[in-house]
């Protein structure tokens, strides 16, 4: 008996050892858990404006109109909306950007995210790759992008020449927790919270230690991906980073400001083309419909065969793209 | 430095073992010396929605010690691609009257998978438990602290699609410390024991919350 519990002693041990000659790694190191940012990586395409520097490019003839692609969150990035560049292909000068903090754009701290400095940044990238005062300006916003787009239509609403507004949760705080109460609907016995919430005892971190936060923030957002989520997606969205401490500073501030970014639509009269998706369970006809009615003039779409991010997976991009395309050359 | 936080936890949990020891919410007032074995199964909200059993062992000693082990596992899907294990003990430190001082220690080792990583951890979870107990019934309130003292991350194919950079391995300083706080009781009868715990939970900064940063347990204890 003692023998046998020697044995299994130094088994332990030794596997133990082993394991432990492994080379140690600091959690809080950007490029071990978490890609490095354009600040940390010159290898990365990247502009600097508005006193940031921001991952970026631009596609296609830089005289074209020109379509601002914004990605959702917040916090995430553009490269689930890469299918975007297609549209260089027919007449658009094409600009990706990751919206500050998110992504590979470089990382601030929570308490410095404001709705102006989102709409300052925006100004800024359109006037970075803007060739003329007479080139046409279009936003493609998709979720959380879109609704940036109207916030900022709501704002600058001569500004821009045209928008593709895709599934926004809402464009008043009322209707994105009315969504977000929907799709991100977890069983308590299901899969998809132990996903999202068992892994907190194992990784804790401020609100400022990006690299930790920002990788537990990517693996709460994967549990939104399970099979069961009512969101309806084909597949799993590629992504670089999540920017944590830009997504709660969002979500906290729109939590005590509940905005409203419809105050001042009536001023657009300019035709929005609004899509939503047949495979998303939590959004539908009735609240796209709610949602959508804040533009005075909206074409309503429904992408067929696809869930909530139907640019970013072959079924939905094929059965939206000749809708926008359509949409964009009518106001050319 | 890690190697040697490796040693000592697996001297700690070797040892415990043993000493064939194995912890619960346990009214003192209620547990008679000749009540060696304390087998318990349980259910709550521990980070997720959890179920567990635990085996617990009375040493025959000066003070009042439980040496226990428990494990458990959140419910979903995959049975096995998340679990705890803790072992280790506690000890009636001081008695005043019913007023009962009580300490627990535990070694911990648990396991988180998704399609994106798998992380393997060693942790530990310390106890200060400090309530008034009668023979039919106690209540008691309780302050720890849990530490993920070091975890191995192992990621999918799936992520380095994402990301191909991401590294493997070890990783340090601690990745991980929650307090957790509240309140047990428990209601006795001859040889079994209701017992039911709830609390908060925040992360060592004492400012950041869990996602639910709440936890409860409802158990049962079979004393023979």
């Amino acid at each position: 008996m003692k023998n046998s519990t020697s044995i299994l002693m130094l088994l332990l041990l030794s596997v133990l050892f082993f394991w432990g000659c492994e080379q140690e790694l600091l959690i809080n190191e950007s490029g071990n858990l978490v890609p490095k940012t354009v600040d940390e990586d010159p290898s990365l395409p990247s502009i600097r404006v508005n006193g940031a520097q921001f991952h970026s490019e631009a596609i296609g003839n830089p005289t074209d109109p020109m379509i601002v692609v914004l990605h959702g969150g917040p916090g995430a990035d553009y490269r689930h909306l890469l299918n975007c560049k297609e549209l260089a292909d027919n007449g658009y000068y094409v600009v990706f950007y990751d919206q500050r903090g998110a992504g590979l754009s470089q990382r601030f701290p929570y308490s410095f995210y404001t709705m102006q400095v989102l709409y300052d940044d925006l100004r800024a990238i359109i006037a970075n790759y803007r060739h003329s005062p007479t080139q046409q300006i279009f936003l493609l916003g998709h979720s959380w992008g879109a609704m940036l787009a109207t916030a900022y239509i709501n704002q600058y609403p001569s500004e821009i020449a045209g928008a593709i507004i895709a599934e926004p949760g809402g464009l008043k705080w009322d209707d994105v927790e009315d969504y977000l109460s929907r799709s991100r609907d977890f069983r308590l016995f299901s899969e998809g919270l132990n996903d999202a919430v068992f892994m907190e005892q194992f990784i804790t971190g401020r609100q400022n230690d990006h690299a930790i936060v920002d990788y537990k923030y990517e693996l709460w957002a994967a549990a939104d991906e399970q099979e069961d989520s009512p969101t309806g997606n084909e597949g799993r969205l590629p992504y670089w980073r999540s920017g944590a401490a830009t997504s709660m500073a969002y979500m906290d501030l729109a939590e005590k400001q509940k905005p409203d970014w419809t105050t001042n639509l009536s001023q657009y009269q300019t035709k929005v083309l609004f899509i939503y998706s047949e495979n998303n369970k939590a959004y539908g006809l009735a609240h796209a419909q709610k949602v959508s009615s804040a533009y005075p003039n909206v074409e309503l779409f429904e992408t067929l065969g696809a869930g909530h991010d139907m640019l970013s997976f072959p079924t939905g991009w094929n059965n939206t793209y000749p809708t926008m395309l359509t949409y964009l050359n009518s106001l050319k | 430095m890690k190697h040697i936080k490796i040693f000592l936890l697996a001297i700690i949990v070797l040892t415990l073992a043993k000493n064939e020891s194995l912890s619960q919410t346990l009214n003192w007032e209620s547990l008679r010396p000749e009540q060696r074995h304390i087998l318990n199964v349980n259910a709550g909200f521990d980070y997720a929605f959890t179920y567990g059993i635990g085996y617990g062992y009375q040493l025959r000693s000066k003070l009042p010690i439980v040496l226990n082990i428990e494990h458990s596992q959140p419910a979903g899907d995959k049975v096995f691609d998340d679990f705890k294990t803790k072992i280790g003990g506690q000890i009636r430190v001081y008695q005043v009257n019913n007023f009962h001082f009580t300490a627990k220690v535990h070694g911990i080792f648990r396991r988180f998978e998704n399609p994106y990583v798998r992380m393997l951890n060693f942790g530990s979870d310390m106890s200060a438990i400090v309530g008034y107990y009668k023979p039919k019934w106690f209540v008691a309130g309780e302050f720890g602290f849990d530490k993920a003292i070091v975890t191995h991350f192992k990621h999918s194919h799936l992520s380095r699609e994402n990301f191909p950079g991401v590294k493997d391995g070890w990783y340090e300083p601690a990745t991980g410390g929650n307090f957790h706080y509240g309140l047990q009781t428990a209601l006795s009868f001859e040889k079994s024991d209701i017992t039911l715990k709830v609390g908060k939970v925040v992360q060592q900064d004492f400012e950041t919350n869990s996602t639910v940063p709440y936890y409860f347990q409802i158990g049962y204890n079979r004393k023979f």
